[in-house]
């Protein structure tokens, strides 16, 4: 009886299901309730968790409670610890949840909200959470081995070596488009530049307070951490106000990615208990908190949707970012649907720790369907705004005109209707001296964001409160990603220089760390110079680069798990990483031939360099700017360079790879598994 | 009431999982050490440096 109750209540949930995507494609033309939205992402999530990934991790993974996990076998109390599977979920979630989710889906609001929307409910069902539950046990069964380390051992040496330099390019591309969103953010804005300055001595404070006042109480002094950081925001509107400090605080966005350019050298070779310990403790916790706030605004609130569900720039030219919705949707929303990046962290800290190989399913595929859910409610936050807002807020000044007049003109001819006036009032009401051309994502988010919490409590009588704090949140976990990346990106390089002369290699040995910090530190901040001085607002070259970067190491880890899968069962369930695995390689390989050699020069590299060559040679580009129209010639080669490098590195990968299938399925090589012995699991009386 | 106090356990829980103070409590027990300044600089510098070791998710 309880089990046709417990069919019945899933039917139910499917029939809500369809009835709320029968909702939203019946309803063009006129706005859409967010309901609909989050109330079919959440039904769908939950039927993808209950079957889909159910049957990986019975049929497919054969997860077994009986065998003993690392963390119970190799139990050391610091990295290998049985962990409570929720706590490990909101562990290995507060890992893989960064600025993607969020600024992802606000810049793909270009093509309407339904490709978006559609793209995360199945990109994250099907590929994003098979990927990261499937790494996180394969990872798990090999002594929480890392994606570099399995891609040597399952595919060969070179699948190791491409997966390395494969990081470390990702890493360097990543670190600059995100600090390229936090400039965009502040340049101009007092407030917002007072409030993130102001983190940086609230954590060193923090770093010290708990190294020499209270040590080990970190989540007392993450309380006072958050109280200075309020005091902050508040204090921020004090700074915008006065006619001397609001001066101090105003940077240009040069200015400013200098500034994140030594900040990032000196956070890489700090001590990690001074700066970055204590802001990822802090950052980690508001986080969380901002997203279950934004969470509970969007049900409490339930805005309408402004933008429609798909917009003209379907066809390639959206003033955001150039190009189709095929494949440029699927590569701007990586986060939310599926990000490789996320491999890293399925095969870094979390397979240490778990208890029970059961556990794995909540948690590999759990968080990154809670992740799918930030990544909606960044997309209702943003098509919640009124469109001619959001194009205006998000359209680079080389693409709508340098003038807010010029701005209108050509936005309100594109169908959405925006004028000078209701912009100058948002400003206002935000405190911000413009709103026109703050391209990134992360301002119309927090707009967005602002309105949501405002509607739920305080009114619009403190909306530019909740703007600012939106922007702190954003850019404040973006810098914890700055720091940590840049540090790791040095530990990447410290090892490979190893190679060739020891002392590099080692982690304490002063002139590697600085050598090497400010080699990390010249690389993303040169790509991050490139994209603040881009006519074309830098976004339009940087996502992409990052999106394609991103899921071709998605691709490699999905031709990791493949090779595992084929040596477990033959081609049986093969289908459940290839499928995904096919999908990546066709958007990311047509997106990035499409950068690279597409004829229309806002879209491909090699064609805007070719187009201001030949304004050099017109005769088009005075003097004054002929240094700078030089150098983003050269820009736009490396881009592509880079776009191809990173191709190259994949397709030998999925070649490597797919050989090696050819011969484990025709038998000519052995299914040797890397996977560690069955050993009994004796935590039946512990608690898990 | 139960549950709502099953929840707070949870989050508790949770919250010191990501403080690391949950992590340094079983340091504590499994060296048999008290805590202390000394301590906690030896476990943390360790801890941090194998949190730090990878990167942190876009």
């Amino acid at each position: 009886m309880r089990k046709h109750i417990y069919s019945l209540l899933w039917a139910a949930l499917a029939v809500l299901a369809a009835s709320c995507l029968a909702v939203i494609s019946e309803n063009r033309g006129q706005p859409v309730n967010s309901f609909w939205l989050v109330a079919a992402a959440v039904s769908i999530f939950l039927i993808g968790f209950r079957f889909y990934a159910k049957f990986i991790a019975a049929k497919v993974m054969v997860l077994d409670d009986q065998r003993a996990t690392p963390a119970e076998r190799l139990r050391d109390g610091l990295d290998y610890e049985p962990t409570n599977k929720w706590i490990l979920f909101g562990h290995h979630f507060a890992a893989i949840a960064g600025p993607g989710p969020l600024v992802g889906p606000t810049l793909a609001a270009q093509f309407g909200y339904l490709p978006g929307f559609l793209w995360i409910l199945f990109g994250a069902v099907l590929g994003g959470a098979v990927q990261d539950f499937t790494i996180l046990f394969c990872s798990m069964r090999r002594n929480g081995k890392s994606l570099g380390q399995m891609a040597r051992e399952e595919i060969g040496r070179t699948g190791g070596l491409v997966a390395l330099v494969t990081v470390l390019l990702i890493m360097i591309v990543l670190l600059a488009v995100i600090a390229l969103v936090v400039v965009n953010a502040l340049k101009g804005s007092p407030w917002g530049t007072f409030t993130i300055a102001a983190t940086i001595p609230i954590s060193l404070f923090m770093g010290l307070y708990l190294r020499y006042l209270r040590p080990g109480r970190v989540l007392e002094c993450s309380a006072i951490g958050f109280a200075l950081v309020l005091l902050a925001v508040v204090g921020g509107q004090t700074v915008s106000h006065s006619p001397h400090w609001s001066l101090v605080f105003t940077f240009s966005g040069v200015a400013l990615a200098w500034g994140l350019i030594i900040y990032g050298f000196f956070a890489s070779a700090l001590p990690v208990w001074l700066l970055l310990a204590p802001r990822d403790y802090l950052s980690t916790f508001i986080k969380l908190g901002v997203v279950f706030l934004l969470a509970l605004g969007i049900v409490i609130a339930r805005p309408q949707l402004q933008l429609p569900p798909l917009t003209q720039f379907t066809n390639g030219l959206g003033p955001i970012f150039a190009g189709k919705v095929f494949p440029f949707c699927f590569i701007t929303i990586a986060c939310g649907a599926i990000s490789g990046f996320h491999s890293l962290i399925s095969s870094g800290t979390t397979p240490k720790m778990v208890a029970r190989e059961s556990h794995a399913w909540p948690i590999g595929y759990g968080s990154m369907l809670l992740e799918g859910f930030v990544a909606i409610m960044a997309l209702v936050a943003a098509a919640a705004l009124a469109p001619g807002v959001f194009f205006a807020v998000n359209s680079p000044a080389g693409v709508v005109g340098s003038t807010p007049v010029a701005a209108v003109t050509s936005i309100s001819h594109w169908g959405f209707p925006v004028s000078v006036e209701q912009m100058s009032h948002l400003a206002k009401q935000v405190d911000e001296t413009t709103l026109f051309g703050r391209t990134g994502g992360a301002p119309s988010l927090a707009l967005g964001m602002a309105h949501i919490f405002a509607r739920t409590g305080g009114g619009e009588a403190i909306l530019s409160f909740w703007y600012h704090f939106a922007i702190m949140f954003e850019a404040l976990f973006i810098l914890t990603i700055i720091d940590a990346g840049t540090r790791v990106g040095r530990f990447m390089l410290q090892d490979l220089l190893g190679n060739i002369h020891k002392p590099w290699g080692k982690t304490g040995w002063m002139p590697g760390v600085i050598g090497s910090s400010a080699a990390i530190v010249a690389a993303w901040g040169y790509f991050l110079y490139q994209g603040v001085v881009d006519p074309l607002g830098g976004i339009n070259s940087l996502w992409p680069l990052f999106g394609i970067a991103n899921q071709l190491l998605g691709a490699i880890a999905l031709c990791v798990a493949t090779t595992v899968f084929i040596k477990m069962h033959g081609a049986k369930y093969v289908w459940v990483t290839v499928a995904p695995l096919a999908w990546l390689i066709c958007t990311t390989f047509t997106a990035g031939w499409e950068k690279i050699f597409s004829p229309e020069p806002r879209l491909g590299f090699l064609a805007q360099s070719k187009a201001l060559q030949s304004a050099i040679a017109a005769g088009k580009i005075g003097a004054a700017n002929l240094a700078n129209t030089e150098t983003q010639i050269f820009n736009n080669q490396l881009d592509a360079a880079v776009c191809a490098v990173f191709m190259l590195l994949v397709t030998i990968t999925v070649v490597d790879s797919a050989w090696v299938w050819y011969e484990l399925l025709r038998g000519t090589r052995p299914k040797i598994s890397a996977e560690t012995p069955f050993v009994i699991s004796r935590l039946e009386t512990e608690r898990t | 009431m139960n549950a709502l106090r099953k929840l707070l356990v949870a989050v508790t829980n949770l919250a010191k999982e990501l403080a690391d103070e949950n992590a340094y409590a079983r340091y504590l027990k499994a060296t048999g050490r008290q805590p202390s300044r000394e301590e906690w600089c030896r476990f943390s510098d360790v801890r941090l440096r194998r949190k730090f070791q990878n990167g942190k998710c876009c």
